[in-house]
């Protein structure tokens, strides 16, 4: 009975207008947005291959990840040239399109983009009429008159119903990653391949949670109509209310002075102490030296401190939306995360530490080397912990739409 | 006839789900938003004044002619409209190692995204239903079965239906506001509540051309289910696909040269014209020690008293050998004819090493300016095709919190620079003449220095700006509202 169920629903859709509508609109975004991102790397390889050739004052540039055409993330703050400043400090280049000032208004239309924000939206639009709007149609009471169980019909109209939407996400992605990977800018190795199977995974998952919601919704109600306004209610507070709000609340509880009032800081103590050595003996130089940097290191030390608990604060707020997990999941799983750049940030510190200490009577100038996390690290660094909480919360959805189920109306 | 039709919109949409979901929706976020960002803004305008005080810090206790170029007073204050709209100055775009990488991964949520995201969704739900709903109950073929003009019907249809989706909107926005007036930490003057009407004008705009749109969708379809879904297809190109695009797209038609291949080119200038300035130098060196001899060697002997030692790769003098050479300049004439010479030498080297180097690098930044303003407005232009740009630059620029803005900001930077300037280089004359010692990093007394103020820009002039934008909109609203109107008068309403 259950695969009967399952095929009825997959053919109602594969019929029905709304799957049209939604398979075109899925690949032509997926596609396009893969295209422009593939461009967007192509240039960003450019920017490299020049940031690689300086080498003066370098202490260490990556190479972009071709997993960035997927999910770009944090990745054009993560491939700027980091060089050594003032005082040991670090100092960074220029992003490539800082000088493009319209990239400052709008969102990049990545991949992850057209998952966490269209796509969540089509789930909901698959699902928001499945129950109600069979019950609009009388289906569903012809249907329970038989001899079936309830609890084979909501899991069987969830598996057909799931598998007709995410069928167009695959064949859009499986097109747009063939493209990838035959261009010869592109080079996707084991490591890479098991990285962007983690992104697929996480998506399918993430989707599943909106389209579990889009069930749990239209057994809460008996019109679609009622249904459609609430699952578009509901989509809106998950997908742009809580994760922006949860980051300005956070910054509400966690005080941290801005990054301009810290450099800012750092200049004055450069010029301090440029200052105070030329109006001294000059065998005083590395005591004001050693004075400064344990200052600068002081105010950074507040600022990182400051700065993590900020992180973690708004990281636990905005979790209870699910795209947070799945942004923070995808972006480490692709190598642009918040956790890459924490570790990419400590290696440059290390390898400052490093240079500082080299002497080069001794050998060669160590060459600074950095190899982002494989997926058995992401999963280890936090990225399980928000693997969980996307099944959690279609665990949620979905036992909460199976409960209702149980007792509504169907007539 | 007009009038019943519009009050029977305007009743049956305020009696319905969506009209609660929309008004709790509506008031909650606006609200919050307005609470938080205000609470925000007093946290930017405390650390604003932190910044400007360490600023005048720096500058009155280690000011000096070499480090004086870095310490322009630069700080914008926080935008007035930061309780409403978060501008694009924010710490994000700051390049630092210490950024915070969170804005960039959750851009932040404000005013701009309750309307055009909240908003126009809102409207949307509010009309994809207008026409085929009423047909699918029945309900308008006996309405158009009475002496009714169709276009009066689409007519009360739009202004009962904005109506009662304006109510939640300008509500929460009279909440907002008034708790924007009663904060103490909010200063807003007659020019800022100016701003903020034309604002909510803009808004209203933007949110009627999302209602139209609905309305033109319900004008060619037969059934609701069919309308929302192609409603929310066009909504979701015109607000969350074309604008996002557009800035990719114009960076694969007009690309700019690399940042940093500049910054090399830039670098290879400069040290191309440093070692003819230093070889210039070296000659001179040559000639003055043929022409004075043992007085030379003395002045060798004294590190040459700081002049010009960096050209000649050598070390800086010390404060004695400064000390030295000006006590031995002022006991014998000779010795400081030879002092004036060089140091006139060593300025006239200066100036021709600024000459190779200014004109090369000003002509190399000004290539990078020009191919990134035509990339941008490249980009602006193309996103144009969707409303959601078009409001974006209208309310930015018409806050202050935008594009414009920022450019402003760099205008006004650029006039008080050049009056610092000023003011700098007769401070320096001044202690070069009270002090023959004087360098590069002897302290430079700054206390009667011009302050950076910095004031918002005409309203007249940010009007001008935005009105073609505006204009934009409007011509939206029209379009889908003739389209409506077309869709409408072949309706087959059986």
């Amino acid at each position: 009975m259950l695969k009967s169920i399952i095929r009825k629903e997959i053919l109602n859709n594969l019929f029905s207008y709304k799957f049209s509508i939604i398979i075109i609109l899925s690949t032509i975004l997926i596609l396009v947005s893969i295209f422009v991102m593939y461009g967007d790397y192509c240039l960003a390889l450019d920017n490299y291959e020049i940031l690689q050739q300086e080498s003066e004052g370098t202490i260490a540039v990556i190479r972009p990840t071709p997993l960035s055409i997927f999910a770009k993330g944090l990745d054009e703050n993560l491939c700027r040239s980091y060089g050594s400043g003032f005082g040991g400090q670090i100092s960074v280049s220029s992003k490539q399109q800082s000088v493009n000032d319209l990239f400052k208004l709008f969102t990049t239309p990545d991949l992850l983009y057209v998952v966490k924000v269209i796509l969540s939206l089509c789930a909901m639009l698959f699902a928001f009429d499945i129950i109600c709007g069979e019950k609009e149609v009388g289906t569903l009471r012809q249907s329970l008159s038989n001899s079936l169980k309830r609890p084979i019909l909501i899991f069987g109209k969830w598996v057909g119903g799931f598998i007709s939407f995410i069928l167009p996400f695959f064949i859009a992605v499986l097109l747009g990653t063939i493209f990838v990977t035959l261009s010869p800018m592109v080079e996707m190795s084991a490591r890479n391949w098991a990285k962007l199977g983690l992104f697929l995974l996480s998506s399918v998952v993430y989707l599943a949670v909106f389209f579990s919601l889009g069930l749990l919704i239209s057994c809460l109600t008996h019109h679609s109509s009622a249904s459609l306004v609430f699952s578009l209610f509901v989509w809106a507070i998950f997908v742009f209310l809580i994760p922006n709000l949860g980051n300005i609340l956070a910054h509400q509880l966690v005080r941290i002075p801005t990054v301009q009032q810290l450099e800012l800081r750092l200049e004055k103590s450069s010029i301090r102490r440029d200052f105070e050595k030329h109006r001294i003996d000059k065998s005083q130089d590395s005591r004001i030296d050693n004075r400064i940097r344990a200052e600068n290191e002081k105010f950074i030390d507040d600022y990182l401190n400051r700065l993590n608990r900020l992180v973690k604060v708004s990281r636990n707020i905005t979790r209870m939306s699910p795209l947070t997990a799945f942004t923070l999941l995808a972006t480490d799983a692709m190598g642009t995360g918040v956790a890459e750049e924490r570790r990419l940030k400590r290696a440059i510190l290390q390898h400052r530490d490093i240079l500082r200490d080299w002497d080069d009577e001794k050998g060669d100038r160590p060459v600074f080397s950095y190899r982002r996390s494989s997926v058995k690290e992401v999963l280890g660094r936090g990225g399980l912990g928000n693997f969980l909480i996307l099944i959690l919360f279609n665990v949620l959805f979905f036992a909460g739409a199976y409960v209702i189920f149980l007792r509504y109306d169907v007539r | 006839m007009l009038k019943t039709i519009i009050k029977r919109e305007f009743l049956n949409n305020i009696i319905n789900l969506r009209f609660m979901v929309g008004l709790v929706l509506c008031v909650i976020i606006t609200v919050a938003c307005i609470i938080i960002l205000a609470h925000d803004y007093r946290q930017k305008i405390e650390d604003y004044y932190l910044r400007v005080n360490l600023k005048d810090e720096i500058l009155s206790n280690y000011a000096t002619r070499g480090r004086i170029i870095a310490m322009y007073p630069d700080q914008k204050p926080p935008e007035r409209f930061r309780p409403l709209i978060i501008g694009i100055s924010g710490d994000e775009n700051v390049e630092s190692f210490y950024d915070n990488p969170l804005p960039i991964l959750f851009p932040p949520f404000d005013f701009l995204f309750i309307v055009t995201i909240i908003m126009s969704l809102l409207a949307i739900l509010f009309s994809y239903d207008a026409i085929t709903g009423e047909k699918q109950r029945g309900t308008l073929r006996l309405v158009i079965s009475n002496s009714i003009s169709r276009t009066k019907v689409l007519l009360g249809k739009f202004i009962g239906g904005t109506a009662s989706l304006l109510i939640p909107f300008i509500l929460s926005l009279l909440v907002g506001a008034l708790y924007i007036s009663m904060n103490p930490s909010i200063h807003w003057d007659g020019s800022a509540w100016a701003e903020f009407i034309l604002l909510t004008a803009a808004s209203v705009t933007f949110i009627t051309l999302f209602y139209l749109l609905g309305l033109m969708i319900s004008a060619f379809s037969r059934y609701s289910s069919t309308s929302i879904l192609n409603c929310l297809f066009l909504w979701v190109l015109l607000i969350l696909v074309i604008p996002n695009l557009c800035p990719y797209i114009s960076a694969h038609l007009c690309p700019i040269p690399s940042i940093k291949e500049t910054k090399r080119k830039v670098s290879e200038i400069s040290i191309r014209s440093k070692a003819i300035a230093r070889e210039y130098m070296r000659e001179s060196v040559k000639r003055f020690r043929s022409h004075y001899g043992k007085l030379w060697s003395e002045f060798e002997s004294m590190e040459l008293g700081g002049i010009g030692s960096w050209y000649l790769g050598r070390k800086d003098a010390g404060p004695e050998h400064r000390e030295a050479a000006h006590q031995r300049a002022a006991a014998d004439p000779e010795f400081k004819a030879m002092m004036d010479a060089f140091r006139e030498e060593f300025e006239k080297v200066q100036k021709e090493q600024l000459r190779l180097q200014g004109e090369p690098t000003k002509k190399i930044w000004n290539e990078l300016k020009t191919k990134a303003a035509l990339q941008t407005k490249l980009a602006k232009n193309l996103a144009c095709i969707s409303p959601f740009a078009n409001f974006v630059y209208v309310a930015r620029d018409l806050t202050g919190t935008g594009l414009r803005s920022m450019e402003y900001f760099v205008q006004v930077q650029r006039e008080y620079y050049t009056q610092f300037d000023k003011y700098l280089d007769k401070q320096v004359q001044k202690a070069e003449k009270t002090d023959p010692t004087f360098t590069w990093k002897s302290f430079l007394d700054l206390s009667d220095r011009p302050r950076f103020v910095f004031k918002e820009e005409a309203l007249k002039d940010k009007l001008i700006e935005v009105l073609p934008y505006w204009g934009i909109l409007v011509l939206f609203n029209v379009v889908f509202f003739v389209a409506a109107f077309a869709g409408f008068m072949i309706y087959d309403v059986r």
